[in-house]
């Protein structure tokens, strides 16, 4: 009798086919697959390299000048220091640019992919509805965007506090976490939603990239120079895709220095600027899905 | 609660996988099914049709993605429309496309849509890893889907249809693309998928030749209603000749039959019995009577018996084409 070489532990590969009886879990766990799915996505998780360089620039512009202002915090007396660092408010001009890149690159990547790979037909064979499905999408790019609108505030509050910088006593702390968490919802959802509408009109990632970049720089420049060369009130400049969330936030955060916020807007009027852009960016997501043939 | 199709100890019942009953669908003007009928018996079937006569557009109905016009759907047991969610738990599909995420994992990919299905994260991890070596792909299955053939993908497909244990599978055109060996080797999983794992499968093909081969059953669909529908075997048989092969007497039989009134012929040792020669129809069962009777009244030796094969392409051919013309042929939009 021929002696088998000892291998190791046996170890089984393949455990045939066996009908699944067990529990499961619903459709929130389904929406929750699809919003992990999503975020890894984002992020280039599991993925090649290359996939993950967008990602990676986007984290670096939003937190670099941050950690650059806590440094200048530290080395420098707090009398100067608070001088010289950033305003809370002020950051969201250095992050806004991550903002666009994940409005550009990410979201495309995120919702646009599925119907060019036929995810989504497949998707929607499961449990989930396409309302379900979007809902997903939507958590996940928030939670994506969350990432340059809401941790790099975090984290300069965190910092500031560490170097007497910070809030002074609980009442401004609570309210400085408010701002930083709205303002951290009003970019993140506008960016969010802008980014998906543009995607719900292609399935091409590429196309909706460059549709977000040039949606942002023609309204913003068809609406200054209007607003320059023109008798148009200066509520024009709202046609600005940014300059609608930025102006609100302004105002969230109580007109702070170097800001300048358009005088002749009242504040419902600004909030009824970004609100009538969100509503209409869900709209046009909403629509073009309701059309969208799934069975192919 | 699902009442039809496996059961909960995997034992086969009778009761139908889906019925449709008086089904209508259009879409705009264009008028996809027209009072479609039809009941999809337990195991194999095959739904074929011309490409557009609407086979994607009914597996979108049968997944409650449409909803029919008028008339009721049944899948097992549920009606669509009402139970869309709970019933799409239960059914696995593998759409026409290959289109798949490139720079997915295949064995992310199958787990993501288990998980879909509701599997819990441990058993969607195990038993995508299962379908994946169940279909052939378990050591690839921590490639790319982007790397793979079209065949793989299509194992890929089949894995993500079956990985989260559903009791019906659809399957839209799935050996598409497939060069002849990739597709023995797809059909001969399927066909393993619906005998012995007690998965109901719905396959829909515009190829004749692999639904002959692994099929139960049959339903065609052409011009917006059901042509046929029904065990394959039945289908085939029809209304067909019946022959018998017999060693001497071959005159002496057919001038008997035609002596009784039947429609008879000859060709060397082959007696053709094809009908009834007063017009009256005649069942295969009255033919196959008629040249029994006549063979053993006469005392021929008879060496074989049986119904002349109609295939399904004939079946298919005889459907489809000499049908009259019902309805404009369109797919969904």
């Amino acid at each position: 009798m021929t002696d088998l070489p000892n291998s190791g532990s046996p170890e089984i590969f393949s455990r045939g086919y066996r009908a699944y009886e067990g529990p499961r879990t619903g459709v929130r766990s389904g929406m929750v697959a699809v919003a992990v799915a999503s975020i890894q996505r984002a992020f280039g998780l599991r993925r090649k390299f290359r996939f993950k360089v967008v990602p990676l620039i986007t984290i670096f512009i939003a937190y670099v000048p941050g950690v650059v202002f806590l440094g200048v915090a530290v080395l420098l007396p707090s009398e100067l220091a608070s001088e010289v660092v950033a305003d809370y408010a002020v950051y969201y001009g250095f992050i806004s640019i991550s903002m666009i890149l994940l409005s550009a690159f990410v979201v495309p990547e995120v919702l646009g992919s599925d119907r060019k790979t036929g995810m989504f037909g497949i998707t929607m064979a499961s449990p989930l509805n396409r309302w379900q499905y979007l809902l997903s999408k939507f958590a996940a790019i928030m939670a994506v965007m969350a990432t340059v609108t809401l941790l790099p505030l975090l984290f300069l509050l965190i910092g500031y506090s560490l170097v007497d910088l910070g809030p002074d006593g609980f009442g401004e702390l609570i309210e400085i976490l408010f701002n930083i968490v709205v303002s951290g919802v009003i970019f993140a959802a506008f960016f969010a939603l802008f980014g998906m509408a543009v995607s719900t009109l292609t399935d091409r990632p590429l196309f909706a990239t460059a549709g977000v970049v040039m949606g942002i720089i023609a309204s913003e420049a068809l609406s200054n120079i209007v607003a320059d060369s023109t008798d148009a009130p200066e509520a024009i400049r709202l046609f600005g895709l940014t300059r609608i969330p930025n102006e609100l936030t302004v105002r969230l955060w109580g007109f702070a220095e170097d800001l300048d916020p358009l005088e002749s807007v009242s504040n419902l009027g600004s909030f009824g600027a970004w609100l009538a852009a969100v509503v209409l960016f869900a709209v046009v997501v909403a629509v073009g899905y309701a059309r969208l043939e799934v069975t192919k | 609660m699902l009442r039809a199709g496996v059961g909960q100890t995997g034992a086969v019942t009778t009761t139908p996988v889906i019925t449709a009953q008086a089904v209508t669908k259009s879409w705009g003007p264009h008028q996809v099914f027209s009072d479609v009928t039809a009941e999809v018996p337990p195991g194999v079937t095959g739904l074929l049709g011309s490409n557009g006569a609407g086979k994607t557009t009914l597996l979108g109905m049968l997944l409650a993605l449409h909803r029919p016009d008028s008339g009721t759907l049944r899948v097992l047991g549920e009606d669509p429309a009402t139970a869309g969610p709970d019933l799409r738990t239960h059914i696995g599909y593998s759409p026409e496309h290959h289109d798949l995420p490139n720079d997915v994992l295949a064995q992310d990919l199958v787990r993501h849509v288990a998980l879909l299905h509701g599997l819990p994260r441990r058993e969607a991890t195990t038993r995508s890893s299962d379908a994946l070596w169940l279909v052939g792909l378990g050591e690839e299955r921590a490639r790319p889907v982007g790397t793979m053939s079209t065949g793989q993908r299509q194992r890929v497909k089949l894995a993500m249809a079956v990985a989260h244990g559903p009791k019906l599978v659809m399957l839209d055109e799935p050996t598409d693309g497939l060069d002849p060996v990739q597709r023995d080797d797809v059909l001969e999983l399927i066909r393993t998928i619906g005998t012995e794992f007690g998965i109901h499968v719905l396959l829909s093909s515009h190829l004749l030749e692999e639904v002959e081969r692994i099929a139960d059953n049959v339903v065609i669909l052409s011009n917006g209603t059901v042509r046929a529908a029904g065990p394959l075997a039945d289908l085939r048989v029809g209304d067909g000749p019946i022959t018998a092969v017999v060693d001497e007497g071959v005159e002496q039989v057919v001038a008997t039959l035609r002596s009784r009134g039947f429609e008879a012929g000859a060709d060397q040792n082959r007696i053709t019995l094809t009908g009834n020669s007063q017009g009256q129809p005649a069942t295969p069962e009255q033919l196959a009577d008629a040249l029994r009777d006549a063979i053993a009244d006469l005392g021929v030796p008879l060496r074989r018996m049986e119904p002349s094969r109609q295939t399904l392409e004939d079946l298919f051919l005889d459907e489809v084409y000499t049908a009259p013309f019902a309805a404009p042929e369109v797919d969904s939009p």
